[in-house]
């Protein structure tokens, strides 16, 4: 412990700081936590044990979207747990649980006492929500083989495994990097002066402007690394995938986390879909392929299988 | 002409101008910056070659 640095101590004593404040900041002195649970249900958990006949009478509970408080959504059940700690209600539909929902309580009964009404807010974690943005982008909704973009680049460089794992790494970085930039010149400078309409022809400029900087700089500092990039920098900006994702950022108006989350999956599922390819297009070269098949006619096919067998994907959510 | 579109529209105009101008002279900068001496070799090796293709 001697060898510490002070501010070793001062990260350690900042970090516990924030996990007990975090801890301890409840909307509520006696709701525990509030958490979806499946599609349609909210779990409530209280500090103590709560009446029943308060609990589970629906009229003591209203719940709406926190965008639009007009239309309520009354709980079709509420069920208290054996211990009478956990309320879960259950609504006649599916709640869209992307949305942050408020849920107001009337007065709190616990063994006799009154506790007060409670408005809490129910939501996802934040880090799930991106977790999920990033592993929709690279499998679920993987651009390649669902969404179908970027396939001229797709099939120009996944001949050998060497060239796929190149250009996947290649444009990882640069798509990143450009639409890191997309996001702030979106939100900052195209939305004030309500330029959105010219989102296309700006983020095309961005994208080779990125990719142009990218490669000056490359040239100079890392040398050996260019080389190694060689082709596949230029070929970043004929690459649809770096259109789509400013585009798709500024339809869905992400935040900078958001952005850098769909740039990384979509990076990492163009990484993932060529390096798969290129390993199936390893192993044709050496099958026996009607003539007629041979080179990219069964390469299109292919592609299509795996864009089969990634609708396996489809549906599917984390969180 | 609606005078709030004409307004609009020279405000983009402005707008893209400036951005365009302001990464044209950083793009500049950088290549200045991070200036890289072309191999002459290259370009004779290049001379030299038929260049068909």
């Amino acid at each position: 412990m001697k060898h510490m640095k002070p501010f070793h101590w001062l990260a350690i004593v900042l970090v516990l700081g924030a996990l007990t404040l975090s801890g301890c900041k409840t909307e509520h002195r006696f709701v525990k936590k509030t958490a979806f649970k499946d599609m349609d249900k909210i779990v409530i958990t209280f500090a103590g044990p709560v009446d029943e006949a308060w609990a589970t009478n629906t009229a003591n509970y209203s719940v709406y979207e926190e965008p639009d408080p007009d239309i309520v959504l009354t709980p079709k059940e509420a069920t208290l747990s054996p211990d009478r700690t956990k309320v879960t209600l259950t609504f006649p539909e599916a709640l869209n649980t992307g949305e942050a929902h408020i849920l107001s309580m009337t007065d709190i009964l616990s063994e006799g006492k009154h506790l007060g009404p409670a408005l809490l807010t129910v939501k996802k974690l934040y880090l799930g929500v991106l977790f999920t943005l990033l592993l929709g982008a690279a499998l679920i909704n993987n651009f390649v083989f669902t969404k179908y973009i970027g396939l001229c680049v797709f099939f120009g460089t996944s001949q050998k495994r060497s060239t796929a794992i190149g250009m996947g790494i290649t444009f990882t970085i640069v798509i990143v990097f450009a639409a890191m930039m997309a996001w702030a010149l979106y939100q900052f400078v195209l939305k004030p002066f309500q330029l959105t309409f010219l989102n296309i022809v700006v983020f095309i400029g961005l994208v080779s402007l990125s990719v142009q900087g990218v490669d000056t700089i490359l040239r100079k500092v890392n040398p050996m690394l260019f080389k190694a990039f060689g082709v596949y920098l230029v070929l970043v900006i004929a690459n649809c995938i770096a259109i789509a994702v400013p585009l798709m950022l500024a339809d869905n108006e992400y935040n900078a986390w958001e952005s850098l989350m769909l740039a990384l999956g979509a990076g990492v599922g163009f990484l993932i879909a060529l390096f798969l390819m290129a390993c199936a297009r390893e192993k044709l070269e050496l099958a026996n392929v009607p003539p007629t098949f041979k080179g990219l006619p069964i390469a299109f096919v292919t592609a299509g299988l795996f864009a089969l067998a990634f609708l396996g994907f489809s549906g599917m959510s984390i969180y | 002409m609606d005078p709030a579109l004409v307004k609009l529209a020279i405000g983009g105009l402005v707008v893209l101008g400036c951005i365009g101008l302001f990464f044209g002279i950083g793009l500049a900068m950088a290549a200045q910056k991070f200036h890289v001496e072309p191999d002459p070799l290259v370009e004779e090796v290049l001379e030299t070659l038929a260049g068909a293709q």
